[in-house]
């Protein structure tokens, strides 16, 4: 018996298809089933979340929640008297909103030099002494307080916690990279999603809100447009961009504020109209001048 | 931001790298195959004409082939929807071939005419390790008859 090799065809096994089309096929489909995927969770999150109670919310962080690194350990006797001062700021303006049963408001004061201030999970809100150094009177203040109270009123935190916790799963589980130190780092941001991902909805009806209570509490919303000129003015320089990053600013807000001030019939920047201010008291003021002296 | 430029970097090198490798890799082969194509090689255990007395010995070829980051993206989307996995089948093919030349190449050193009771093993090296490059090996064995 005769044996041959014959030649065999190449391409059998191999296709011929370009690498690269088969990529771009792959990205493109794999790219449209996971973005719609994601944003129909994401919905779906947004729309589960609010069922879950305050004081849930609450004892989520209330674990070591005062030992993290947003009250950090440069305390001085002074803080506390700001904080005080803060809180009680807080409750005054809360009086104003109406939130829901058994959910409480705690102000915390963080000596940084931030130019922020934000909410987050459990009612807490944290402010930075960078902020208060540029603000120039109490309205400012109250209106910063009040805006972040609305987002607890409104139940931010927790809505953008539940969104980007689901989104971060979804996204782990897909990816394959959803072993036991990606959730760590998961929730180790809950604080960083939650300060970061409120939507441009959220921050214009925070700052209706704030501006209904502000108004409810001083009679005017005199100072409190000065915030808005802080905005401005951080938006012209880039400077301590901190407050921008969690506050987008955006036309339709400032016009969302120019019509509200409207319908009150109280012009914010006009001078004839001007209503007295609340100066600030004597240990937010102190801040400032200790910082300029350095 | 960072990572994404870190990602494509990875992605275009292995692309063009691989790519290049592979071409070169095909064109070898193709051309070892044709000088060796008077070897012949058959999966039967027995020595095609068993009334000749004739000498035998062991011939193996080895090969580690290894994916490149394009691959093994392009086979992680595959992964999600299914279907054929292109991208790992050339790996497979060139180190089938390899493996068998390799074997063929020793099989005339002997200056044998046919190896028989060939057999391939496969393994993949870095197997079920998440973040790892995989590679494939192949081993060709048979008896050399010479």
């Amino acid at each position: 018996m005769k044996y041959s090799n014959p030649q065999i065809p190449e391409g059998i096994n191999v296709s011929q298809e370009h690498p690269l089309k088969e990529f771009f096929i792959l990205l493109a489909g794999v790219s449209a089933i996971v973005v719609a995927a994601v944003f129909v969770l994401a919905l779906l999150a947004e729309w589960l979340v609010r069922f879950i109670p305050f004081e849930t919310e609450a004892a989520l962080v209330s674990d070591g929640f005062a030992e993290t690194t947003l009250i950090d350990s440069q305390r001085s006797t002074g803080d506390q008297a700001i904080e005080d001062y803060l809180q009680a700021l807080s409750d005054r303006l809360t009086e104003h909103m109406d939130l829901a049963d058994g959910m409480s408001i705690t102000v915390h004061y963080s000596d940084d030099d931030l130019v922020n201030a934000y909410a987050t999970l459990g009612g807490h809100v944290v402010v930075y002494r960078g902020l208060l150094e540029k603000l120039n009177s109490e309205n400012a203040l109250a209106m910063v307080v009040a805006h972040e109270a609305a987002h607890i009123a409104h139940r931010d935190p927790i809505v953008a916690m539940g969104r980007g916790l689901t989104v971060g799963l979804a996204l782990a589980c897909i990816t394959g990279f959803g072993d036991s130190g990606m959730s760590q780092q998961l929730l180790g941001q809950l604080s960083l999603f939650t300060a970061l991902s409120f939507n441009r909805d959220q921050e214009t009806e925070a700052d209706r809100v704030a501006m209904r209570a502000v108004l409810a509490e001083y009679g005017h919303i005199e100072g409190a447009a000065d915030l808005f000129e802080l905005f401005k003015q951080q938006r012209g320089e880039l400077m301590a961009p901190e407050l921008l990053s969690t506050h987008p600013l955006d036309d339709s807000r400032i016009q969302a504020i120019e019509a509200f001030a409207h319908e009150s019939k109280i012009r914010p920047g006009n001078r004839a109209e001007k209503n007295e201010t609340t100066p600030l008291p004597e240990i937010i003021l102190q801040l400032a001048n200790d910082n300029s002296y350095n | 931001m960072y990572d994404l430029i870190f990602f494509l970097t990875l992605l275009s090198l292995g692309y063009f790298f691989g790519r290049i490798a592979e071409k070169r890799h095909f064109r070898s082969i193709i051309q070892r195959e044709q000088q060796l194509r008077h070897i012949l090689t058959f999966a039967k255990r027995y020595p095609l004409n068993a009334t000749e007395p004739t000498q035998v010995a062991l011939v193996s070829g080895n090969v580690v082939i290894s994916l490149d980051y394009f691959k093994r993206i392009v086979a992680g989307l595959r992964s999600i929807v299914g279907g054929r996995v292109k991208a790992y089948e050339t790996l497979v093919e060139r180190a089938r071939r390899e493996a068998i030349l390799r074997m063929k190449e020793e099989a005339q050193r002997l200056g044998a005419q046919a190896v028989i009771n060939v057999k391939l093993e496969t393994a993949s090296i870095y197997k079920g390790q998440q973040q790892q490059v995989g590679s494939v090996e192949v081993y060709a064995y048979g008896t050399a008859l010479y």
